[in-house]
């Protein structure tokens, strides 16, 4: 028993670090490399997770004929006798059914025949994925749109308001995910059990994680990572030395987004559903914001540092949220936000450089480069 | 005399977003930083009407001065604890930016904290509460509809008198021009650094005050109106205190006219798409005219057109 609630913690715990892991990681080569607040990190992430929870459903259901009645996939027996069942509840979905109006039933079906497939649920896991990954690639050059030619103040209100865009999109618009209900999404790790399945996709998750920061540290000792660099720091030097400071805008804020869609997506895909609500500023913008000011923007480190602190401490906050719930006279999410809030401000206050602050690129020395020039010289002459 | 009730909601809210985006602009001007929290520092003046009308049974407009100064408090803390520090050792824009981003989260807890506090002790509902059964008749119309624009009118002309008629006012319009200079003769920038962040605060909770009377509200409403704000304040141009007056009416007014225009003509189904209509304002101000409406030279304009007329 205790075990087993060990196991659920540690997963579900690993999952959300893994998530905000890439959506930080993509934070910082916007804002800790390249400068650009962008105060609307939630617009990709949502971004990502409405296609998982739109694009992969109606794609199976299409596949499977279900929107066309019984007769157009009578020959898949388990499709069959799942809807069968299902329709007791609901007669009419044996005739027609549409997507959101019948989404649970459809969603659990296509589950059923997807547990017995896992060539197919890892088929349509891939597409879906690189689905993602373009629309936020999209998204993100949409949003270079205004990050080329505005200041950092005006940017980062508009950023912020294009994220709102995307929450209200997906909340009014009922074809989209559902609306104010959401939809269930498609389970592609099914196949491997119902227990077994939380493991799986976390495991995906994590190695995406990996992945992403493994690409991070890479890219911050490459000289692609000065460039950057230099555009935050010095854009006229940036400029003089022939760099495409515009090019460089948009292309990190392209990368960053598909980064963030795809991190979106995986989130979705492992908790089964997506709810236009869930995708608010707080939680897709303003939580990673904290931690990546906290660890250290700039610092790929840091980053990890910062995400580890503040998921785990949240992690436990909820996790014994039922404890302290009787003790206070108001509910316990509002004082995991005053307390991260005064941390933030703390820390901003006496360590503005976060935890584990930006290390500066070292260059060669003195004695270094002049035996270079020597031996390139004597190569030359010789 | 019949008003429509689309109206009377036009107005109000055209109104008190005037006086959010005049706050906002006024700190812009002073310390350079759009400030995320300042739709919470309006929740502060909602949830004071709450208190005095549902807790203290008393006329909701002893609010408006009470929440003028807790909302100047709150937002003169913000100042003084968190922004005053960081610029003072050099910090750069984002850092403050994530400054108020900090504060907009503990405001949403306190306010949070305090709404689940009035419903468990108190048994006051607060969350999606309706005030308006406190509000005063005037004219056989609803007090807010009335008192909200003649309060711009009362707030904007008096912060004109401050700042053309008082040496205070124009001590604080030369800090705003050019501090170290406003420094090397005398003024202390400082002091009136702080004074732009209370009043801008106080304008605050003046306008969520008002709005608790009218509209329907919770702890995250003046977050939600974040958006609004700031796409009043740049439609008005952040370059000019009187941008965000003129800026909150264009944006007020479009967003609840257009909306219901926009219905009538497809359909009620484009009705929750309000919230994009601040953001078009935005991006179309900041693509065509970036400097907002207060910054365009409309003597050259006009004249251009009458030449145009004339030819």
């Amino acid at each position: 028993m205790i075990l087993e609630l060990v196991y659920i913690f540690t997963v579900d715990l690993l999952a959300l670090l893994a998530v905000y892991l890439i959506i930080n990681i993509s934070l910082n080569l916007e804002y800790g490399l390249t400068g650009l607040p962008n105060f609307g990190k939630v617009l990709a992430v949502a971004g990502g997770a409405f296609v998982a929870g739109s694009v992969p459903g109606r794609l199976m259901a299409e596949y499977f004929g279900l929107y066309r009645g019984i007769e157009a996939y009578a020959n898949n027996s388990v499709l069959a006798d799942c809807m069968r069942g299902l329709s007791l509840q609901k007669p009419k979905i044996l005739e027609a059914t549409e997507f959101i109006e019948d989404n649970v039933l459809i969603i659990t079906c296509i589950n059923r025949v997807l547990s017995f497939d896992p060539f197919l649920s890892v088929l349509i896991l891939l597409l879906t994925l690189f689905v993602a990954a373009g629309v936020g690639a999209a998204l993100g050059f949409i949003s270079s749109y205004p990050a080329i030619r505005l200041r950092e103040d005006y940017l980062a209100m508009t950023l912020l308001a294009m994220g709102e865009f995307m929450w209200t999109i997906g909340y009014y618009t009922r074809d989209l995910v559902g609306g104010t209900l959401g939809v269930s999404v498609i389970d592609p790790y099914g196949w491997t059990g119902v227990r077994e399945r939380f493991l799986v996709a976390t495991f995906v998750l994590v190695g995406v994680a990996v992945l992403a920061f493994v690409y991070s540290r890479i890219l911050a000792r490459s000289p692609l990572a000065r460039i950057l660099k230099a555009v935050r720091d010095q854009e006229i030097a940036a400029e003089v030395l022939g760099k495409d400071t515009v090019k460089v805008r948009r292309n990190i804020l392209m990368i960053s987004a598909s980064l963030a869609s795809l991190a979106g997506a995986l989130w979705a895909f492992y908790s089964g559903g997506v709810i236009a609500v869930g995708y608010d500023r707080i939680t897709w913008t303003f939580w990673p914001w904290v931690m990546v000011i906290v660890g250290g923007s700039g610092s790929n480190l840091g980053v990890l540092l910062g995400t580890t602190i503040f998921v785990t401490a949240r992690k436990f906050i909820d996790y014994y949220k039922f404890a302290l719930e009787p003790v206070l006279p108001f509910s316990v999410v509002w004082l995991d936000r005053l307390v991260l809030g005064l941390v933030l401000l703390t820390i901003l206050l006496l360590r503005p450089a976060g935890v584990v602050p930006e290390k500066p690129t070292l260059t060669l020395s003195r004695e270094k480069i002049a035996e270079l020039i020597k031996k390139q010289e004597s190569s030359g002459t010789g | 005399m019949v008003v429509e009730p689309i109206v009377r909601d036009a107005v109000v809210f055209a109104s008190l977003l005037s006086l959010l985006s005049i706050g906002l602009t006024l700190t812009y001007l002073t310390t350079k930083v759009p400030n995320f929290s300042h739709g919470s520092l309006a929740t502060i003046g909602v949830f004071t009407v709450l208190t005095t009308t549902e807790l203290w049974r008393q006329n909701p407009y002893i609010s408006v001065p009470l929440a003028f100064v807790l909302s100047g408090m709150a937002s003169l803390f913000l100042y003084l604890a968190a922004l005053r520090p960081l610029i003072s050792r050099g910090a750069g824009l984002p850092l403050q930016m994530v400054a108020t981003l900090a504060y907009e989260l503990i405001l949403l807890a306190v306010l949070n904290i305090y709404a689940d506090f009035l419903t468990r002790v108190f048994k006051i509902t607060s969350r999606d509460f309706l005030l308006r059964k406190y509000d005063l008749k005037i004219l056989d119309e609803p007090g807010v509809f009335i008192i909200s624009p003649l309060l711009v009118i009362f707030l904007v002309s008096s912060l004109y008198l401050l700042l053309t008629r008082t040496k205070f006012g124009v001590a604080m319009r030369a800090a705003i021009e050019n501090a170290p200079l406003a420094g090397v003769i005398g003024i202390n920038v400082r002091t009136v650094y702080m004074f732009s962040w209370f009043l801008a605060g106080g304008l605050a909770g003046v306008a969520g005050a008002m709005m608790g009377l009218w509209f329907q509200a919770d702890p995250g409403f003046g977050s939600r109106m974040l958006v609004s704000i700031f796409s009043a304040s740049i439609v008005g141009g952040l370059q000019n205190i009187y941008g965000g007056a003129v800026g909150g009416y264009i944006v007020g007014l479009a967003e609840i006219l257009g909306t219901s225009q926009l219905a009538s003509v497809f359909g009620v189904q484009i009705l929750p798409y309000r919230p994009l209509i601040p953001l078009s304002a935005m991006i179309i101000t900041l693509l065509l005219f970036p400097k907002g409406f207060s910054g365009m030279d409309w003597g050259r304009i006009i004249r251009l057109r009458l030449q145009g007329a004339k030819l």
